[in-house]
């Protein structure tokens, strides 16, 4: 297709690489998290494109906090289980 | 005056003038029947130019007139109509007026033969017609059938099929396998005379429709020229035996992302000559598929084997616009339009591509929009010249529903229709009924139609193609997608994975392919585009990247469908380059796997699919696996000098050109890993088991196998509050 605007995973990978001096100077446990962060945000790729946004990278840390906040709702959900289960 | 009736095989210019029309009568008889045929085409620009044009065309032999013609674009313009008594003349004329006036714009000068035939008579290729004769030239046809007829009268082919016993570009051949019906012999290549008379006189007493080689177009038509004039023997393999047989150079071109090779080709006239190396889907579809995109697009049965399809979309576009009075363009004049920077983001996406919960799933169903795109430019009419017109505040122009029906969906329509006719038809038959295999194929070609119809959209050649509705159909598809999935969680289902036209949904308690019909019923009743359901899996696996496992990839999953059968997509055992070794392998682990009933199950079979690897490294090491399967194939992407450091194909395809073997770009190159390199599998010299490189096939297969058990390892989980 020929496509002009590049897509928004090339633009992660791009904003990826602009940030390589930093996630190089994190502790390597760090680089991990640093990493999760972006694969969180490759969980939505189809979500942020159709954010239609100038800026992806905004709505890529949006994709980035709904992981975590999902995460954390996994994690409650479990603790209530074993609360359950210990009382 | 006399009337013959039969089957069009085939519609070319007379160099005597007019048209040649061969005709495969009721009585089976081949008749080659004369018809006068005018040829015209226009030239339209400033009035300067066109008269100027016009002094310059007056004294040959054409007709000239002032006419008003439709522009698919501008609308209404005033052309000069400039109209040759043979249509054999035109190429040589336009050539020489669009050299001497190369700023005027000009209309149907390149448009095939056969598509003015069938614009002019509505009779068309395989198509049953009833000629009328007077001294041997066709004064009228009348059609007796539609090119749209789902089940036409089968045509009695005589069909000859040729094929050496060797493949020419690695040895010699020594002699043809030769079948023609339940007859089957073989042709000594050898003393080369005697083998030309007898190829010769079986061509003459067989008389076929058809004759089917294996490199026919590469190696053995070539070869027959070369050879009939060493022997001083006259050879024509044609039926019209007034013409030679038409031969084009080899050529190596760029499409969807590759560079792909296309072999010299050999075309005949009255009959037709496919080879089957050279033809591009025939493993797909075979003759039954080439025959069927003839019927429908236009094009001989000859130029569509070997042809894309994309060729026989833009046939068909042609047709339409010659049948609706629109003119063809010689080049595409629609650029991009203007756009704001956010216009440009908001329009320029394609498919709406998920990322999977990675993990396995199960019990899953795949639905599918059938023949999505076709189906969206059919229903929003959304072609070049209804898109965008009006569509003050709307972000992405989409088509005018309430416009007269553009080019592109009025070409779309019918096929949309006779493909789901065939398929229907199929539902309905027996899966053993001999009729299955036949109406398969045909409706796997009429697919391939529709899949490059949207490309096309966007295709900067493309003559009725524009940019604007290539990003419609994707804005659209993207918007049903969503559709489709609100209607799909409105029910209570998790959406695992949408796919451009494919959700995959689960929820509990849903098992059946019934258990699902509301849920499709609520996607049709919403969108308005007809779905299927794909099947129920009984687990699936989708893939995490082997960069990072927290990252999903949209385009590798595998699972099994209640039934036990695979759906296999994007991993090793679908991939071109993928060893024999490592696919068969890959397949018979996956089968084991199709055993477990659910995601649960699957460590069940797990130790049978490990015991089976191992087994099958124990061969591999003792070299008793044959070195046929073992063979990497890689294309070529470029020349074998434009590489820095040659990929293990072009090492393999520099020890070709070595030994005088002519490599192109897109050339696909066979090899072994050995020890120090590669070998490559066309050299002479066979290649002694011991040298193979038995760790590097084993880390292949090791990748494959991690593809497939790493799945195993997590699945991703919603929280319950969703």
């Amino acid at each position: 297709m020929g496509r002009t605007v590049i897509t928004i995973t090339q633009q992660l990978t791009e904003t990826e690489g602009m940030l390589s001096p930093f996630r190089r100077t994190l502790r390597r446990g760090d680089q991990y998290i640093f990493d999760g962060l972006f694969a969180a945000a490759r969980r939505h790729i189809a979500a942020i494109g159709q954010a239609e946004s100038l800026l992806p990278f905004e709505t890529a840390l949006l994709a980035m906090l709904l992981e975590q906040a999902k995460e954390i709702a996994v994690l409650q959900q479990e603790l209530e289980q074993l609360r359950t289960k210990c009382e | 005056m006399n009337e013959q009736t039969g089957w069009l095989l085939d519609v070319y210019a007379d160099p005597e003038g007019g048209i040649v029309l061969w005709l495969l009568t009721k009585a089976d008889q081949r008749l080659r029947l004369h018809m006068k045929f005018p040829a015209t085409f226009y030239a339209a620009g400033e009035f300067g130019l066109l008269r100027q044009a016009w002094i310059y065309l007056k004294d040959k032999d054409v007709k000239l007139e002032r006419a008003t013609r439709r522009d698919l674009f501008l609308g209404e313009r005033e052309v000069m109509a400039i109209t040759l008594p043979h249509p054999s003349l035109l190429p040589i004329l336009f050539a020489d007026l669009s050299r001497q006036f190369p700023s005027l714009d000009y209309y149907d000068a390149d448009i095939p033969l056969s598509l003015r035939f069938i614009a002019q008579t509505g009779a068309h290729l395989l198509g049953k017609c009833r000629v009328f004769l007077d001294d041997g030239t066709i004064q009228a046809i009348q059609p007796l059938d539609s090119h749209w007829e789902v089940e036409p009268a089968p045509i009695s082919l005589r069909i000859l099929t040729l094929s050496p016993d060797v493949n020419p570009a690695i040895h010699r051949p020594a002699f043809l396998h030769v079948q023609y019906n339940q007859k089957k012999y073989k042709l000594s290549l050898e003393p080369t005379r005697a083998f030309l008379i007898s190829l010769k006189a079986d061509l003459q007493r067989f008389d076929p429709d058809l004759i089917l080689t294996d490199y026919g177009d590469t190696w053995l038509f070539p070869q027959l020229e070369t050879w009939a004039k060493e022997c001083g023997i006259e050879f024509n393999p044609n039926r019209d035996e007034s013409k030679e047989v038409l031969k084009r150079r080899a050529d190596s071109y760029f499409a969807y992302g590759q560079v792909v090779y296309r072999g010299a080709q050999a075309h005949l006239f009255g009959r037709w000559h496919i080879d089957r190396k050279n033809a591009m889907s025939w493993g797909e579809y075979g003759l039954e598929g080439a025959m069927e995109q003839a019927r429908v697009t236009g094009l001989g049965v000859q130029e569509m084997a070997r042809k894309s399809p994309g060729a026989g979309i833009t046939a068909m576009q042609m047709l339409t616009a010659l049948r609706n009075g629109i003119m063809v363009p010689v080049q595409k004049q629609q650029v991009e339009g203007t756009k704001t920077l956010i216009e440009l983001i908001r329009a320029d996406h394609g498919g709406l591509i998920y990322q999977p919960l990675i993990g396995v799933h199960g019990p899953v169903a795949q639905i599918d929009f059938s023949s999505m795109y076709p189906a969206i430019m059919v229903k929003h009419n959304i072609s070049p010249e209804t898109v965008g017109r009006v569509a003050e505040g709307v972000p992405t122009p989409v088509g005018q529903e309430d416009a007269p029906e553009g080019l592109i969906p009025k070409t779309l329509r019918p096929l949309v229709e006779k493909r789901l006719a065939l398929k229907n038809l199929l539902l309905e038959l027996d899966p053993r009924d001999c009729r299955a295999e036949v109406l398969k194929a045909r409706a796997a070609a009429l697919k391939w139609l529709l899949v490059v119809c949207f490309g096309y959209l966007g295709y900067k050649n493309a003559r009725f193609g524009k940019i604007e509705s290539h990003e419609a159909v994707t804005a659209v598809s993207r918007e049903l997608m969503l559709q489709a999935k609100e209607v799909a969680e409105d029910l209570g289902f998790t959406v695992l994975h949408m796919y451009v036209d494919c959700l995959f949904v689960q929820q509990e308690g849903y098992e059946r392919p019934a258990d699902f019909t509301p849920l499709m019923e609520a996607i049709v009743t919403k969108t308005g585009i007809p779905i299927a359901l794909e099947g129920v899996f009984k687990w699936v696996a989708f893939l995490s990247s082997k960069q990072d496992k927290r990252v999903p990839v949209p385009n590798q999953y595998f699972g099994a469908f209640l039934d036990g059968t695979l759906k296999v997509r994007g991993i090793e055992l679908r991939r071109r380059d993928t060893t024999t070794w490592v696919r068969k392998i890959q397949l018979v682990v996956l089968n084991i796997l199709s055993q477990a009933n659910s995601p649960e199950e699957l460590t069940d079979y797990l130790p049978t699919a490990l015991a089976y690897i191992e087994s099958k490294k124990r061969d591999l090491r003792a070299g008793r696996v044959p070195l046929e399967e073992l063979i990497v194939r890689q294309k070529l992407s470029r020349v074998l000098d434009g590489y820095k450091s040659p990929s293990p194909a072009a090492r393999a395809a520099l020890q070709l050109q070595a030994i005088g073997r002519e490599i192109a770009p897109g050339q696909s190159i066979e090899f072994l890993f050995t020890r120090d390199g590669v070998h490559a599998w066309e050299l002479d010299e066979r290649l002694d088991s011991r040298r193979l490189d038995i760790t590097r096939y084993f880390s292949l297969l090791d990748r494959a196998m991690q593809t497939v058990l790493d799945s195993f390892a997590s699945t991703d989980t919603l929280p319950r509050l969703l």
